[in-house]
Protein backbone atom coordinates (compact mmCIF):
# COMPACT_ATOMS: atom_id res chain seq x y z
CA UNK A 1 0.00 0.00 0.00
CA UNK A 2 1.22 3.00 -1.00
CA UNK A 3 1.22 5.20 2.39
CA UNK A 4 3.12 8.73 2.04
CA UNK A 5 1.48 9.67 5.01
CA UNK A 6 2.64 7.43 7.56
CA UNK A 7 -1.23 6.69 8.51
CA UNK A 8 -0.76 2.55 8.80
CA UNK A 9 1.04 1.30 11.60
CA UNK A 10 0.21 -2.46 10.51
CA UNK A 11 -1.09 -3.18 7.14
CA UNK A 12 -2.36 -7.09 7.09
CA UNK A 13 -1.36 -9.06 3.84
CA UNK A 14 -5.25 -10.20 3.10
CA UNK A 15 -7.60 -7.74 4.56
CA UNK A 16 -9.55 -9.88 6.74
CA UNK A 17 -13.31 -11.11 6.52
CA UNK A 18 -12.54 -11.31 2.70
CA UNK A 19 -15.60 -12.29 0.95
CA UNK A 20 -17.76 -12.06 3.95
CA UNK A 21 -21.80 -11.17 4.18
CA UNK A 22 -23.28 -8.20 6.54
CA UNK A 23 -24.40 -5.07 6.42
CA UNK A 24 -20.97 -3.34 5.96
CA UNK A 25 -19.65 -6.51 3.30
CA UNK A 26 -16.70 -5.73 1.27
CA UNK A 27 -16.04 -1.95 3.05
CA UNK A 28 -12.70 -1.34 3.35
CA UNK A 29 -11.47 -0.52 6.98
CA UNK A 30 -8.43 0.16 9.24
CA UNK A 31 -8.44 1.50 12.97
CA UNK A 32 -6.69 3.63 15.30
CA UNK A 33 -3.66 1.21 17.03
CA UNK A 34 -5.77 1.02 20.32
CA UNK A 35 -8.38 -1.41 19.31
CA UNK A 36 -7.14 -4.75 20.37
CA UNK A 37 -7.98 -8.39 18.22
CA UNK A 38 -6.75 -11.33 20.00
CA UNK A 39 -3.41 -12.67 18.79
CA UNK A 40 -2.56 -9.01 17.09
CA UNK A 41 -0.36 -6.07 18.06
CA UNK A 42 -2.20 -2.68 19.49
CA UNK A 43 1.16 -0.28 20.28
CA UNK A 44 -1.32 2.32 21.58
CA UNK A 45 0.85 4.86 19.83
CA UNK A 46 3.83 4.30 22.02
CA UNK A 47 6.96 2.85 22.97
CA UNK A 48 5.88 1.62 26.26
CA UNK A 49 3.21 -1.09 24.38
CA UNK A 50 5.78 -1.49 21.42
CA UNK A 51 4.79 -5.21 20.44
CA UNK A 52 1.76 -6.02 23.08
CA UNK A 53 -0.33 -8.62 21.97
CA UNK A 54 -4.17 -8.36 22.79
CA UNK A 55 -5.98 -11.72 24.58
CA UNK A 56 -9.08 -9.56 23.86
CA UNK A 57 -10.75 -8.37 20.57
CA UNK A 58 -12.76 -5.24 21.17
CA UNK A 59 -16.35 -5.33 21.02
CA UNK A 60 -16.75 -2.55 18.22
CA UNK A 61 -14.48 -4.75 16.10
CA UNK A 62 -15.88 -8.22 16.86
CA UNK A 63 -19.30 -6.36 15.72
CA UNK A 64 -17.71 -4.53 12.58
CA UNK A 65 -16.35 -8.22 11.52
CA UNK A 66 -20.23 -9.64 11.98
CA UNK A 67 -21.22 -7.58 9.44
CA UNK A 68 -18.68 -8.41 7.35
CA UNK A 69 -16.25 -4.96 6.79
CA UNK A 70 -13.10 -5.89 5.31
CA UNK A 71 -9.96 -4.68 7.70
CA UNK A 72 -6.55 -4.03 6.35
CA UNK A 73 -4.85 -3.03 9.32
CA UNK A 74 -4.33 -0.56 11.87
CA UNK A 75 -3.36 3.09 12.42
CA UNK A 76 -1.23 5.94 13.29
CA UNK A 77 -2.04 7.88 16.51
CA UNK A 78 -1.05 9.81 18.77
CA UNK A 79 0.72 8.64 22.04
CA UNK A 80 -1.74 6.48 24.43
CA UNK A 81 -4.00 8.70 22.79
CA UNK A 82 -2.90 11.43 24.39
CA UNK A 83 -2.36 14.72 22.41
CA UNK A 84 -4.49 16.76 19.94
CA UNK A 85 -1.93 16.89 17.00
CA UNK A 86 -1.19 13.69 15.23
CA UNK A 87 2.74 14.04 16.27
CA UNK A 88 4.63 11.08 17.59
CA UNK A 89 8.03 10.70 18.27
CA UNK A 90 7.91 6.77 18.39
CA UNK A 91 5.93 5.94 15.01
CA UNK A 92 6.74 9.43 13.45
CA UNK A 93 4.07 11.90 13.10
CA UNK A 94 0.90 11.34 10.92
CA UNK A 95 1.04 13.64 7.52
CA UNK A 96 -1.91 15.45 6.42
CA UNK A 97 -2.74 14.50 2.86
CA UNK A 98 -4.33 17.85 1.83
CA UNK A 99 -0.37 19.57 3.27
CA UNK A 100 2.40 17.26 4.67
CA UNK A 101 3.76 20.28 6.80
CA UNK A 102 0.25 20.65 8.25
CA UNK A 103 -1.24 18.56 11.70
CA UNK A 104 -3.84 16.21 10.74
CA UNK A 105 -5.43 16.14 14.17
CA UNK A 106 -5.38 13.68 16.80
CA UNK A 107 -5.06 11.55 18.16
CA UNK A 108 -6.90 9.72 16.06
CA UNK A 109 -4.62 11.18 13.15
CA UNK A 110 -4.17 7.87 11.17
CA UNK A 111 -8.04 7.50 10.99
CA UNK A 112 -8.51 11.33 9.48
CA UNK A 113 -5.72 10.62 7.02
CA UNK A 114 -6.38 7.28 5.89
CA UNK A 115 -9.88 8.02 5.13
CA UNK A 116 -8.89 11.71 3.61
CA UNK A 117 -6.59 10.37 1.08
CA UNK A 118 -9.21 7.18 0.56
CA UNK A 119 -6.97 4.33 1.52
CA UNK A 120 -10.13 3.36 3.29
CA UNK A 121 -13.84 4.05 3.34
CA UNK A 122 -13.96 4.50 7.04
CA UNK A 123 -11.96 4.10 10.73
CA UNK A 124 -12.39 3.55 14.07
CA UNK A 125 -11.38 6.50 16.42
CA UNK A 126 -11.97 7.62 20.34
CA UNK A 127 -13.03 10.78 21.45
CA UNK A 128 -11.68 12.03 25.01
CA UNK A 129 -11.54 15.45 24.23
CA UNK A 130 -11.73 16.02 20.79
CA UNK A 131 -9.64 13.25 18.84
CA UNK A 132 -11.72 12.36 16.76
CA UNK A 133 -13.14 15.64 15.69
CA UNK A 134 -9.72 17.51 15.22
CA UNK A 135 -8.66 15.09 12.74
CA UNK A 136 -11.52 15.16 10.88
CA UNK A 137 -11.22 18.75 10.83
CA UNK A 138 -7.95 19.02 9.70
CA UNK A 139 -8.07 16.25 7.13
CA UNK A 140 -11.65 17.29 5.94
CA UNK A 141 -13.32 13.96 6.79
CA UNK A 142 -16.76 13.31 8.48
CA UNK A 143 -16.18 12.11 12.25
CA UNK A 144 -18.55 11.36 15.12
CA UNK A 145 -18.19 11.43 18.55
CA UNK A 146 -20.97 9.24 20.39
CA UNK A 147 -22.43 10.08 23.57
CA UNK A 148 -21.11 8.53 26.54
CA UNK A 149 -22.07 4.86 26.98
CA UNK A 150 -23.59 4.96 23.18
CA UNK A 151 -20.60 2.53 21.94
CA UNK A 152 -18.83 -0.06 23.64
CA UNK A 153 -15.45 1.10 24.85
CA UNK A 154 -14.99 -3.12 25.77
CA UNK A 155 -11.09 -3.61 24.55
CA UNK A 156 -10.30 -0.75 23.10
CA UNK A 157 -7.27 1.63 25.22
CA UNK A 158 -8.68 3.59 28.09
CA UNK A 159 -7.39 7.26 28.62
CA UNK A 160 -10.32 8.59 30.91
CA UNK A 161 -13.32 6.67 31.83
CA UNK A 162 -15.55 9.21 32.63
CA UNK A 163 -14.82 10.57 29.00
CA UNK A 164 -13.38 8.46 26.49
CA UNK A 165 -16.03 7.83 23.49
CA UNK A 166 -15.65 5.23 19.86
CA UNK A 167 -17.17 6.33 16.78
CA UNK A 168 -16.30 6.41 13.22
CA UNK A 169 -14.24 8.29 10.72
CA UNK A 170 -16.10 8.16 7.04
CA UNK A 171 -15.97 10.03 4.04
CA UNK A 172 -19.60 11.13 4.54
CA UNK A 173 -22.27 11.30 7.04
CA UNK A 174 -24.19 8.50 5.86
CA UNK A 175 -20.92 6.36 5.92
CA UNK A 176 -20.29 7.01 9.31
CA UNK A 177 -24.52 5.61 9.50
CA UNK A 178 -23.58 2.57 8.65
CA UNK A 179 -20.71 2.03 10.67
CA UNK A 180 -22.58 3.58 13.93
CA UNK A 181 -25.49 1.02 13.12
CA UNK A 182 -22.83 -1.91 13.73
CA UNK A 183 -21.04 -0.93 16.83
CA UNK A 184 -23.43 1.19 18.44
CA UNK A 185 -25.40 -0.35 21.62
CA UNK A 186 -25.07 -2.17 25.38
CA UNK A 187 -22.56 -4.48 25.85
CA UNK A 188 -21.90 -6.43 28.93
CA UNK A 189 -18.47 -6.52 28.68
CA UNK A 190 -18.47 -2.32 28.92
CA UNK A 191 -20.74 -1.73 32.22
CA UNK A 192 -21.19 1.92 31.28
CA UNK A 193 -22.60 1.30 27.72
CA UNK A 194 -26.58 2.63 27.71
CA UNK A 195 -29.19 0.30 27.20
CA UNK A 196 -30.91 3.03 25.26
CA UNK A 197 -32.43 1.34 21.69
CA UNK A 198 -30.17 1.87 19.04
CA UNK A 199 -31.72 3.42 16.35
CA UNK A 200 -31.95 2.94 12.41
CA UNK A 201 -29.34 5.58 11.66
CA UNK A 202 -29.19 4.14 7.83
CA UNK A 203 -33.06 5.01 7.40
CA UNK A 204 -33.25 8.48 9.65
CA UNK A 205 -30.41 10.08 7.54
CA UNK A 206 -33.41 10.19 4.82
CA UNK A 207 -35.89 12.05 6.90
CA UNK A 208 -35.47 16.00 5.42
CA UNK A 209 -37.66 16.79 7.75
CA UNK A 210 -36.46 20.34 8.81
CA UNK A 211 -34.47 20.65 12.12
CA UNK A 212 -33.88 23.39 14.08
CA UNK A 213 -30.30 24.67 14.75
CA UNK A 214 -29.00 27.17 16.71
CA UNK A 215 -25.80 29.09 16.70
CA UNK A 216 -24.02 32.30 18.59
CA UNK A 217 -22.33 34.19 15.10
CA UNK A 218 -21.52 37.12 17.64
CA UNK A 219 -19.18 34.54 19.76
CA UNK A 220 -18.18 32.34 16.68
CA UNK A 221 -17.37 36.41 14.70
CA UNK A 222 -15.05 37.82 17.81
CA UNK A 223 -13.34 34.42 18.91
CA UNK A 224 -12.62 32.27 15.62
CA UNK A 225 -10.34 33.02 12.33
CA UNK A 226 -12.02 35.34 9.92
CA UNK A 227 -11.69 32.52 7.50
CA UNK A 228 -12.87 29.55 10.05
CA UNK A 229 -15.60 32.24 10.59
CA UNK A 230 -16.80 32.86 7.29
CA UNK A 231 -17.06 29.55 6.18
CA UNK A 232 -18.87 28.65 9.26
CA UNK A 233 -21.28 31.24 9.42
CA UNK A 234 -22.37 30.38 5.86
CA UNK A 235 -23.29 27.11 6.67
CA UNK A 236 -25.57 28.03 9.76
CA UNK A 237 -27.29 30.21 6.98
CA UNK A 238 -27.20 27.56 4.63
CA UNK A 239 -28.65 25.41 7.57
CA UNK A 240 -31.31 28.01 8.59
CA UNK A 241 -29.39 28.38 12.03
CA UNK A 242 -31.43 31.14 14.35
CA UNK A 243 -29.43 32.43 17.17
CA UNK A 244 -28.95 31.08 20.81
CA UNK A 245 -26.71 31.83 23.77
CA UNK A 246 -23.19 30.23 23.43
CA UNK A 247 -22.32 27.69 26.44
CA UNK A 248 -19.34 28.64 29.13
CA UNK A 249 -16.72 26.86 27.03
CA UNK A 250 -13.88 27.42 29.15
CA UNK A 251 -15.51 26.38 31.99
CA UNK A 252 -16.29 23.24 30.71
CA UNK A 253 -13.07 22.60 29.16
CA UNK A 254 -11.23 23.16 32.67
CA UNK A 255 -13.70 20.60 33.91
CA UNK A 256 -12.67 18.70 31.19
CA UNK A 257 -8.89 18.87 31.26
CA UNK A 258 -9.40 18.58 35.21
CA UNK A 259 -10.98 15.06 34.69
CA UNK A 260 -9.28 13.67 31.53
CA UNK A 261 -6.04 14.31 33.97
CA UNK A 262 -6.90 12.83 37.22
CA UNK A 263 -8.04 9.60 34.95
CA UNK A 264 -5.27 9.67 32.81
CA UNK A 265 -2.90 10.00 35.16
CA UNK A 266 -4.24 7.65 37.37
CA UNK A 267 -4.11 5.22 34.80
CA UNK A 268 -0.95 5.54 34.07
CA UNK A 269 0.75 5.89 37.66
CA UNK A 270 2.84 2.50 37.62
CA UNK A 271 4.15 3.41 33.98
CA UNK A 272 4.94 6.72 35.31
CA UNK A 273 6.58 5.95 38.75
CA UNK A 274 8.52 3.07 36.68
CA UNK A 275 9.85 4.09 33.46
CA UNK A 276 8.71 7.65 32.67
CA UNK A 277 11.79 7.90 30.29
CA UNK A 278 10.00 5.87 27.94
CA UNK A 279 7.07 8.51 27.40
CA UNK A 280 8.02 11.63 25.21
CA UNK A 281 8.58 14.66 26.66
CA UNK A 282 4.73 16.08 25.76
CA UNK A 283 2.77 13.26 27.12
CA UNK A 284 5.02 13.00 30.33
CA UNK A 285 4.29 16.54 30.78
CA UNK A 286 0.99 16.48 30.47
CA UNK A 287 0.80 13.11 32.75
CA UNK A 288 2.75 15.04 35.44
CA UNK A 289 0.29 17.43 35.70
CA UNK A 290 -2.62 15.03 36.94
CA UNK A 291 -0.97 14.13 40.05
CA UNK A 292 -1.41 17.99 40.85
CA UNK A 293 -5.07 17.81 40.71
CA UNK A 294 -6.86 17.40 44.35
CA UNK A 295 -9.14 14.69 44.53
CA UNK A 296 -11.70 17.26 45.82
CA UNK A 297 -11.22 19.34 42.72
CA UNK A 298 -11.95 16.12 40.67
CA UNK A 299 -15.12 14.72 42.26
CA UNK A 300 -16.35 18.41 42.31
CA UNK A 301 -16.12 18.96 38.42
CA UNK A 302 -17.87 15.05 38.12
CA UNK A 303 -20.63 16.36 40.88
CA UNK A 304 -21.20 19.68 38.34
CA UNK A 305 -21.19 17.41 35.81
CA UNK A 306 -24.92 16.93 35.42
CA UNK A 307 -25.93 20.53 36.12
CA UNK A 308 -24.10 21.67 33.19
CA UNK A 309 -25.50 19.44 30.93
CA UNK A 310 -28.97 20.50 31.91
CA UNK A 311 -28.02 23.98 31.62
CA UNK A 312 -27.00 23.36 27.80
CA UNK A 313 -29.79 21.68 26.90
CA UNK A 314 -32.80 23.74 28.78
CA UNK A 315 -30.52 27.22 27.53
CA UNK A 316 -27.90 26.71 24.79
CA UNK A 317 -30.87 24.10 22.84
CA UNK A 318 -33.93 25.36 24.48
CA UNK A 319 -35.38 26.10 20.53
CA UNK A 320 -33.17 23.88 18.63
CA UNK A 321 -32.40 20.21 18.08
CA UNK A 322 -28.84 21.16 17.17
CA UNK A 323 -25.95 23.91 18.36
CA UNK A 324 -23.54 24.72 15.33
CA UNK A 325 -20.20 26.40 15.89
CA UNK A 326 -16.12 25.37 14.59
CA UNK A 327 -14.80 22.53 15.41
CA UNK A 328 -11.54 24.52 16.11
CA UNK A 329 -11.61 28.71 16.27
CA UNK A 330 -8.22 28.90 14.30
CA UNK A 331 -7.07 27.56 10.95
CA UNK A 332 -4.95 23.79 11.00
CA UNK A 333 -1.92 25.21 12.21
CA UNK A 334 1.54 23.41 10.73
CA UNK A 335 3.25 20.52 12.07
CA UNK A 336 6.50 22.75 13.15
CA UNK A 337 3.75 25.55 15.09
CA UNK A 338 2.90 22.70 17.16
CA UNK A 339 5.54 20.53 17.70
CA UNK A 340 8.30 19.89 19.93
CA UNK A 341 10.05 23.18 18.93
CA UNK A 342 7.02 25.29 17.97
CA UNK A 343 8.37 27.92 20.58
CA UNK A 344 6.62 30.31 22.86
CA UNK A 345 3.13 30.51 21.01
CA UNK A 346 2.86 26.65 21.21
CA UNK A 347 0.51 26.53 24.50
CA UNK A 348 -1.32 28.93 23.30
CA UNK A 349 -2.02 27.60 19.48
CA UNK A 350 -2.95 24.30 21.02
CA UNK A 351 -5.63 25.77 23.51
CA UNK A 352 -7.08 27.25 20.48
CA UNK A 353 -7.12 23.94 18.62
CA UNK A 354 -8.88 22.37 21.37
CA UNK A 355 -11.29 25.17 22.86
CA UNK A 356 -14.11 23.99 21.35
CA UNK A 357 -14.25 20.69 21.21
CA UNK A 358 -13.17 19.49 25.38
CA UNK A 359 -16.64 21.20 26.54
CA UNK A 360 -18.61 18.31 24.29
CA UNK A 361 -16.67 15.37 25.88
CA UNK A 362 -17.28 16.96 29.58
CA UNK A 363 -21.09 17.48 28.85
CA UNK A 364 -20.66 13.85 27.26
CA UNK A 365 -23.46 14.60 24.28
CA UNK A 366 -22.16 13.79 20.51
CA UNK A 367 -21.45 15.82 18.01
CA UNK A 368 -20.68 15.72 14.39
CA UNK A 369 -17.75 16.93 12.58
CA UNK A 370 -17.54 17.88 8.73
CA UNK A 371 -15.98 19.57 6.24
CA UNK A 372 -17.74 23.48 5.32
CA UNK A 373 -14.70 25.07 3.10
CA UNK A 374 -11.16 25.29 2.76
CA UNK A 375 -8.53 28.26 3.71
CA UNK A 376 -6.17 29.96 1.88
CA UNK A 377 -3.44 27.37 2.97
CA UNK A 378 -5.99 24.93 1.19
CA UNK A 379 -6.66 23.41 4.67
CA UNK A 380 -10.25 22.02 5.48
CA UNK A 381 -12.31 23.86 7.99
CA UNK A 382 -14.50 21.88 9.87
CA UNK A 383 -18.06 22.77 11.00
CA UNK A 384 -18.94 20.91 14.52
CA UNK A 385 -22.63 20.45 15.71
CA UNK A 386 -23.60 19.36 18.56
CA UNK A 387 -26.89 17.34 20.11
CA UNK A 388 -28.23 15.79 23.09
CA UNK A 389 -27.65 12.64 24.61
CA UNK A 390 -28.32 9.71 22.56
CA UNK A 391 -29.52 12.21 19.27
CA UNK A 392 -27.12 10.75 16.94
CA UNK A 393 -29.64 10.27 14.29
CA UNK A 394 -30.35 13.88 14.31
CA UNK A 395 -26.95 14.86 13.87
CA UNK A 396 -26.15 12.59 10.91
CA UNK A 397 -29.65 13.74 9.57
CA UNK A 398 -28.28 16.98 9.64
CA UNK A 399 -24.95 16.10 8.48
CA UNK A 400 -26.13 14.12 5.50
CA UNK A 401 -28.73 16.81 4.49
CA UNK A 402 -25.66 19.35 4.33
CA UNK A 403 -23.62 17.13 2.34
CA UNK A 404 -26.51 16.60 -0.23
CA UNK A 405 -26.61 20.63 -0.61
CA UNK A 406 -22.61 21.25 -1.23
CA UNK A 407 -19.87 19.44 -2.08
CA UNK A 408 -16.90 19.79 0.49
CA UNK A 409 -16.65 16.16 1.44
CA UNK A 410 -16.11 14.86 -2.27
CA UNK A 411 -13.10 17.32 -2.34
CA UNK A 412 -10.08 14.93 -2.71
CA UNK A 413 -6.62 15.95 -1.43
CA UNK A 414 -3.90 16.48 -4.21
CA UNK A 415 -1.58 13.48 -5.90
CA UNK B 1 -8.04 30.98 46.13
CA UNK B 2 -4.44 30.37 46.67
CA UNK B 3 -2.13 29.77 43.86
CA UNK B 4 0.14 26.95 42.91
CA UNK B 5 3.82 27.01 43.56
CA UNK B 6 6.51 24.76 42.46
CA UNK B 7 7.65 23.56 46.00
CA UNK B 8 3.80 22.54 46.44
CA UNK B 9 3.59 20.70 42.91
CA UNK B 10 6.91 19.15 43.66
CA UNK B 11 6.19 17.78 46.99
CA UNK B 12 2.77 16.28 45.79
CA UNK B 13 4.00 15.02 43.05
CA UNK B 14 7.05 13.38 44.97
CA UNK B 15 4.16 12.00 47.63
CA UNK B 16 3.19 9.59 45.18
CA UNK B 17 6.50 8.30 43.80
CA UNK B 18 6.28 10.87 40.72
CA UNK B 19 9.86 12.24 39.70
CA UNK B 20 9.91 15.82 38.05
CA UNK B 21 12.59 17.11 35.83
CA UNK B 22 14.53 20.07 37.05
CA UNK B 23 11.95 23.21 36.21
CA UNK B 24 8.84 21.36 35.85
CA UNK B 25 7.49 21.94 38.86
CA UNK B 26 7.22 26.10 38.03
CA UNK B 27 5.20 24.66 34.46
CA UNK B 28 3.10 22.31 36.22
CA UNK B 29 2.37 25.31 38.80
CA UNK B 30 1.54 27.60 36.13
CA UNK B 31 -0.36 25.47 33.72
CA UNK B 32 -2.55 24.63 37.19
CA UNK B 33 -3.26 28.05 38.15
CA UNK B 34 -4.28 29.43 34.64
CA UNK B 35 -6.71 26.18 34.65
CA UNK B 36 -8.43 27.19 37.88
CA UNK B 37 -11.76 28.55 36.98
CA UNK B 38 -14.65 30.34 38.76
CA UNK B 39 -17.50 27.69 38.00
CA UNK B 40 -21.07 29.86 38.46
CA UNK B 41 -22.29 27.00 39.26
CA UNK B 42 -20.36 25.23 42.44
CA UNK B 43 -22.27 27.89 44.24
CA UNK B 44 -25.47 26.41 44.30
CA UNK B 45 -24.21 22.95 44.47
CA UNK B 46 -26.78 20.81 46.86
CA UNK B 47 -24.74 18.82 49.40
CA UNK B 48 -26.61 16.13 48.21
CA UNK B 49 -25.25 15.95 45.07
CA UNK B 50 -23.20 13.24 43.22
CA UNK B 51 -21.81 11.84 40.85
CA UNK B 52 -24.72 9.96 40.18
CA UNK B 53 -26.46 13.25 38.99
CA UNK B 54 -24.66 12.87 36.12
CA UNK B 55 -26.30 9.66 34.65
CA UNK B 56 -29.83 11.22 35.74
CA UNK B 57 -29.26 14.01 34.24
CA UNK B 58 -28.42 12.11 30.75
CA UNK B 59 -31.54 10.48 30.95
CA UNK B 60 -34.09 13.89 31.69
CA UNK B 61 -31.89 15.65 28.43
CA UNK B 62 -32.66 12.87 25.85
Amino acid sequence: MNDPFNAFIHVEKEPLNKGKPGPLSGMPLAHKDMFYRAGKVSNCGSKIRKGWIASETATALERLDAAGALQLGTLNMSEFAYGPTGHNEHWGDCRNPWNPDYITGGSSSGSGAAVAARLVAGALGSDTGGSIRLPAAACGVTGLKTTWGRVSRAGAMPLSHSLDTVGPLAGNAEDCARILQVIAGFDPRDPISSREPVEDYVLRIKDFSRLKIATSTDWITRHAEPEVASAVLAAAKLLGATETEPPDFDTLSAHCITVMSSEASAQHARWMRERPGDYSSAVRVRLEAGYAIPAATYLEALRLRGAWLERFCSRTLADADLYLLPAMVCRVPTREQTGPHGGAGMPQLLAEVTRLTRWVNYLGVPALVLPCGFDANGLPIGLQLVARPFAEATLLRAGHAFQRATDWHRRVPPG
Amino acid sequence: MKSWNPEAVEAMLAAQGIRLAPGRAAKIAAALNAAAVADPLRAALELEADLTGYLLALERCK
